[in-house]
């Protein structure tokens, strides 16, 4: 051996071996038989772990890609789950819960209060003032009716719950809090009529609660069958003229 | 003081993917979502470094969570970083999946991969993970430059013997030489 490296302390064949696999240099077959010796052999498996973990920093060195959002709902089929989350499912993403009035009328006082929104009182206030929220609201068939509509996220989850005031001045939006988008990107809310072109109603947040004037001129097409959809967009232009980015979550609106 | 295994000492309990592993070990539903959304975005990355099709890394990808949720109770902290062990078998699924394709990419010529993205780790990574970088990049320094270009083509292509040695235009038996040496080399660097 003409190395000019000083003696090296003697590798065993195993440690080569790990190192091989771990390098991912073996043939197919070889390969194959390294795979069954590591599910077989404790031993052998802890050589190969360490030598995985010398070549962590590659490894690891790599730009990350947001998977699409088809995939997790995938996984859960494939572990023969539903495809979304089911019973287990937390307040947020029950939208019976949102439809109970008294529920919604609590929650959305809560935010109301919390957040100094939704002050403007109304001759059909959807929510009764703070002070009575402890009350049950009337039971009349409007109260009985207050409608929602639940903007769903690709995996079946609640992004928002949106509540359209009477006279379709306004949407009342609640998040269900979720990360800022990491490439800056802001949340702007869409309403679709059918048939028609998405038309931008604005910002809308991806923590707090706040409600959004709808334009007189957009008051028609936020009516029972459009949909509210939420995409990401550049903060700058809001409001755009036409969504360009990804869906983060959508609802059809079943009534007002 | 010296009771404590190295890996803990290293790891101890910063490591909240380990925490979450342990907790996916137990069944725990909620757990397995929160470290899909907090590594998905890593592990597509390596399962598209080496398959090169957003698809076929998508489908690896969905592969690997389904084997790291039966596979969890396995992660062994003394012996891995949480991230590395999901890593490896992500890119070790990956690799078994571009190896089931019908014609390996024998044709690119070997390149030195100087990774010109040395842009210093970043604080999340932590320092455990920063000197483990620095000790891998110094040993890999002290190789003779063939066997390091070979080591690196190895792991960044993902290619075989068998490749390297067509694409190295040398003789198979010199090129596992030259890579065993090398390995045995970095090892006695490594684990000095």
């Amino acid at each position: 051996m003409n190395d000019i490296a000083p003696a090296l302390p003697p590798i065993d064949d195993d440690d080569l071996l790990a190192g091989e696999y771990a390098l991912g240099v073996l043939d197919p077959d070889a390969r194959r038989a390294t795979q069954r010796r590591i599910d077989a052999d404790r031993d052998f498996a802890a050589r190969v772990a360490r030598w995985d973990a010398h070549f962590s920093p590659w490894l690891l060195r790599v730009d990350a890609v947001e998977p699409g959002a088809q995939v997790w709902p995938r996984i859960r089929t494939s572990l023969g789950w539903s495809a979304v989350e089911g019973h287990r499912k937390g307040l947020w993403d029950n939208a019976a819960f949102w439809r109970g009035t008294t529920a919604l009328a609590v929650a959305a006082s809560v935010f109301a209060v919390a957040i100094g929104v939704w002050r403007t009182p109304e001759p059909a206030a959807p929510v009764p003032p703070p002070v009575v929220v402890v009350q049950p609201p009337p039971a009349t068939d409007e109260a009985a009716a207050l409608p929602v509509t639940v903007l769903a996220t690709d995996d079946g989850n609640t992004g928002w719950i949106a509540r359209v005031a009477p006279d379709r001045s306004k949407v009342l939006m609640v998040p269900k809090p979720r990360p800022l988008d990491a490439g800056g990107k802001v949340n702007e809310l869409w309403i679709i009529a059918s048939g028609e072109a998405p038309k931008s109603l604005g910002f809308v947040s991806n923590d707090k609660a706040h409600s959004i004037d709808i334009p007189a001129t957009l008051r028609d097409a936020v009516a029972a069958g459009a949909v509210f959809a939420v995409t990401l967009e550049p903060e700058q232009g809001l409001p755009h003229a036409a969504p360009s980015g990804p869906v983060v979550a959508k609802g059809q609106i079943l009534s007002i | 003081m010296s009771a404590i295994p190295l890996q803990q000492s290293l790891d101890g309990s910063a490591d909240p993917l380990a925490a979450l592993l342990a907790q996916v070990a137990e069944g725990r539903r909620d757990a397995f979502e929160s470290l899909y959304r907090q590594t998905s975005a890593t592990m597509l990355g390596i399962c598209l470094r080496v398959l090169r099709d957003r698809e076929e890394a998508e489908d690896v990808l969905q592969e690997v969570y389904v084997a790291v949720w039966s596979k969890a109770a396995q992660f062994d902290q003394q012996r891995a970083r949480a991230m590395t062990w999901l890593g490896t078998i992500a890119r070790n699924r990956a690799i078994d999946r571009v190896r089931a394709r019908p014609s390996p990419a024998l044709h690119e010529p070997i390149e030195d991969h100087e990774l010109a993205d040395d842009e210093a780790p970043t604080p999340a990574a932590g320092i455990d993970a920063a000197l483990e970088r620095a000790q891998l990049d110094d040993c890999m320094d002290q190789l003779e430059p063939k066997r390091r270009s070979l080591i690196r083509t190895a792991f960044f292509e993902n290619v075989t013997y068998d490749v390297l040695a067509l694409r190295a235009e040398a003789p198979l038996g010199s090129v596992k030489s030259w890579i065993r040496r090398g390995l045995q080399q970095l090892k006695a660097c490594l684990e000095r």
